[in-house]
């Protein structure tokens, strides 16, 4: 499997989602997913906060599928780990009369898309990849089996293990985020076939939409620096007063 | 030394710049416009909640180009200090929309007037400790020409109501009001029940086919997504693609400038600039403005230094970058639940496309002796409350993925549960929004300096912002919220909230290169040319001394004009100098 390749770097050094080392990302704070956030007032005058806490630009390797996932989905997905993370999505948004299911939002095309198309981040990638070695390691060891032949009800419950952990709680609400995007973005990222999510949402879509060729990716380009030159870091000034988990604070324009 | 190309060169291309460009080539004059990013056309804007809002297409990456943003903080002992942090290490971008026509190609187009108490904060209410609060060297007469004019040029559409604040008008508007939803005459009529006026807000938004733009289409997700019809009255569509058909504007997309250079005599001597390849050019023009949004202009005047101006160009006084702005107040919602209204209620609150244009301006000057302010009669500046809805639906599913265990705890929901989660979110409510508009006092803790460590992708610093707030903002802020709670419970609102903070919305910003008759305290004269280069202007929002209760932009594309004015009476007294050589 792919991620048992790879010798562990950079930011996940990490055997499982248990790992007590692990640390909520930037990457995955700017998406304002967690309840807390969402629901916490912070007071700016009273937050004790330290660019300590920030630990700067890590240098990452670049991320790279293997050499299958470069062919096209229909035969990548035979193969982890998309096929684990098809199956992951499936349960997470499961066919039911109540509202379409991840097949029919085309939530595995569209996190191909993520994973290979968009410019996502490579620790977010990674991090992605990652989770599904650890999710078949945890399922090996309950069950003996890889998490694609455990039963609904087995899947369940070791889904509900990992959420108890910060790492794994993180990789299913990005999962959960993906599933969000492949059904209300416009159809040309590869979910949201026919606007099927905004259709069962009552959600008027706008207009015009971007096509391929339009995305937010492929907008025309910015000038070029001269030469790249490195960003310096900001040596950290008040190490006493560094918190572990800095809330991210929610700041937003008006309109 | 390069040749002198250009009468004008105008550094950035958004509401500040754009009507120089439009009134210096209609005047003849050869301009050149710099701005750092592309040029795009009504064809690349799209309503794609990943490009304008989740991914940050329009802007550069924070990797590549931040800022620093000092906040302040206490230490257990209570003791404050100054924390920097970078952009990049926080994902909170200050960008506002770098391409030609800048942050105007993403704005609401909520155009209301400043009324002609904010050209003289300091004499109506006296001085507040702690602020820098100083009198306008202009009045709002001089100004309400221009603002006549832009309601013309850019397109503005609105209707003139009698209310307690309305500011004087020489002209009705050009153009009829946008369509309106039916919450426009629920908040009419909720107003009116508890002695509020209700007022139509004026949208730089055509409701007319007119200058070759199309009218509003009414996709409903207007807000920051750029304009595909044109409709919008961004610095770009509006101004600059009439400049261009003159003949005599050339607009360089992807054309960084880093320094104004000087000579030993204090004389301009080029614009220097990276191009879209990376390369160093330089350009001379007769006149020169500035106008990069307030917090980039004050940047690129302290990095221009030169043996006149060892602490950057025209900033001998030490005023460049200080007594920067932003918007006072806050937010707040209500919500409507479906099953507690009857169907056409439903109905009508389910309409999608047109704008609900409601504003209150009932207390832009506080007269309560309830009102624990400044002044001891209960008198102070008080502001704008505009109302909205949101339409982003990533924005709103985020979120619905959280619910409660047996134990009441947080956790994560997926099948069946999610999906229940989501439809519920989505199909039996709508949230009525508020933002709070008020003026944000200028302090010393508000300010604009050269980061010294961070670089931008050039190598060139950084600018660093200090973001002290006055607590008098919230005061304000406050107050207003209250008064706009009270027609969410007159509307029959449920779930109503406000927050009100002295965090900035880095959208609105302004002042950082005060205009004023004394050159000591201010960088710029009353027509906001440098004190200390006579052909040098700055016509973006850095002018503002005070920024009152409304966003920005029609201020400053009102001004912008005036300005232009004087800047063509400048070039026309240089070409006939010229002329008698």
């Amino acid at each position: 499997m792919a991620t048992e390749r790879t010798t562990p770097i950079g930011s996940y050094p990490l055997k499982s989602f248990f790992d007590k080392s692990y640390q909520t990302p930037l990457w995955f704070k700017e998406k304002e997913l967690s309840k807390k956030v969402l629901s916490q007032q912070v007071s700016r005058r009273n937050l004790l906060k330290s660019a300590a806490g920030a630990t700067g630009v890590i240098a990452l390797p670049v991320f790279s599928l293997d050499s299958q996932a470069q062919n096209s989905l229909a035969k990548s997905k035979k193969t982890d780990p998309w096929l684990t993370l098809e199956v992951t999505l499936a349960h997470l948004l499961p066919v039911s009369a109540t509202g379409p299911s991840s097949a029919d939002i085309n939530a595995l095309a569209y996190l191909y898309q993520v994973m290979t198309v968009q410019p996502t981040s490579a620790q977010e990638k990674e991090f992605i990849v990652k989770g599904v070695g650890w999710l078949n390691s945890f399922a090996n060891s309950k069950y003996n089996k890889t998490f694609v032949q455990l039963s609904f009800d087995e899947k369940e419950l070791l889904l509900r293990g990992i959420s108890r952990s910060s790492a794994g709680e993180n990789w299913l609400n990005t999962l959960l985020n993906y599933i969000f995007e492949a059904m209300l973005t416009p159809p040309a990222y590869g979910g949201n076939p026919n606007g099927i999510g905004w259709q069962w949402l009552e959600h008027q879509g706008g207009f015009p939409l971007p096509k391929a060729g339009q995305r937010y990716f492929e907008l025309p380009s910015r000038g070029k620096a001269k030469n790249q030159i490195a960003i310096r870091e900001i040596e950290p000034t008040k190490e006493s007063n560094r918190l572990v988990n800095i809330p991210l604070i929610k700041r937003t324009n008006k309109a | 030394m390069n040749k002198i190309t250009y009468d004008i060169c105008i550094v950035g291309s958004g509401a500040g710049a754009s009507p120089v460009a439009y009134t210096m080539a209609k005047a003849g004059a050869k301009v050149l416009v710099l701005e750092k990013g592309p040029w795009l056309t009504e064809k690349e804007f799209f309503k794609d909640e990943l490009a304008i809002s989740i991914h940050d297409a329009y802007n550069p990456k924070l990797s590549e180009e931040q800022h620093v943003i000092e906040e302040q903080y206490e230490d257990g002992d209570s003791n404050s200090f100054w924390q920097r942090e970078k952009t990049s290490d926080s994902g909170w971008t200050w960008w506002n929309g770098n391409v030609v026509g800048g942050s105007s190609n993403f704005m609401s187009g909520y155009f209301h007037r400043l009324k002609p108490v904010d050209f003289r904060l300091k004499s109506e209410f006296g001085a507040i400790k702690g602020a820098n609060v100083a009198d306008w060297p202009i009045s709002y007469e001089e100004l309400e020409p221009y603002y006549a004019m832009v309601e013309r040029e850019v397109g503005v559409s609105g209707r003139v109501v009698q209310h307690p604040h309305q500011e004087p008008r020489s002209t009705d508007f050009p153009y009829p009001p946008i369509a309106e939803v039916p919450m426009s005459l629920w908040i009419d009529k909720a107003a009116e029940k508890i002695g509020y006026h209700a007022v139509p807000i004026p949208r730089a938004v055509l409701s007319q086919p007119a200058m070759g733009r199309r009218s509003c289409e009414y996709s409903g997700y207007c807000s920051r997504y750029g304009c595909s019809s044109g409709a919008k009255g961004s610095g770009r569509a509006a101004l600059l693609n009439h400049a261009v058909t003159t003949g005599n504007c050339t607009i360089k997309p992807n054309a960084k400038v880093y320094k104004i250079a000087t000579d030993d005599t204090g004389k301009i001597t080029g614009v220097h600039y990276y191009d879209a390849q990376g390369r160093q050019q330089s350009v001379r023009a007769k006149i020169y403005v500035v106008a990069c949004q307030a917090v980039e202009t004050s940047r690129l005047l302290l990095a221009s230094k030169g043996k006149k101006f060892p602490n950057g160009l025209a900033n001998n006084s030490g005023q460049v970058g200080k007594n920067l702005l932003f918007s006072g107040g806050g937010a707040g919602s209500g919500d409507f639940i479906y099953d507690q209204l009857n169907e056409q209620q439903v109905s009508e609150l389910k309409v999608v496309g047109p704008f609900i244009n409601r504003a209150l301006q009932d207390w832009y000057q506080i007269d309560d002796n309830a009102f624990t302010g400044a002044n001891t009669k209960g008198q102070a500046k008080g502001g704008t409350i505009d109302f909205l809805f949101h339409q982003n639906p990533i924005a709103r599913a985020r979120g619905t993925q959280w619910g409660l265990d047996n134990e009441g705890e947080d956790k994560l929901l997926w099948g069946e549960e999610l999906k229940q989660s989501i439809k519920q979110e989505f199909t039996t409510y709508k949230t009525l929004r508020f933002e709070v508009f008020n003026d944000w006092l200028p302090t010393d803790d508000c300010f604009v300096a050269l980061d010294e460590e961070v670089t931008d992708k050039w190598g060139d610093p950084v600018a660093k912002v200090r973001i002290g707030y006055h607590q008098h903002d919230l005061e304000v802020g406050e107050y207003l919220s209250v008064k706009a709670e009270k027609l969410l419970v007159a509307l029959g609102a449920k779930n109503i909230s406000s927050s009100v903070s002295g965090y900035p919305a880095t959208n609105l910003m302004a002042g950082g290169c005060r205009f004023g008759d004394d050159s000591k305290t201010s960088v710029l004269d009353k027509n906001c040319r440098a004190h200390e280069v006579d052909n040098l202007y700055v016509t973006d929002g850095s002018f503002m001394p005070t920024g009152g209760s409304v966003p920005y932009t029609f201020t400053i594309y009102a001004n912008a004009f005036r300005v232009a004015d004087k800047i063509k009476q400048h070039w026309q007294q240089l070409y006939s100098s010229h002329l008698k050589v």
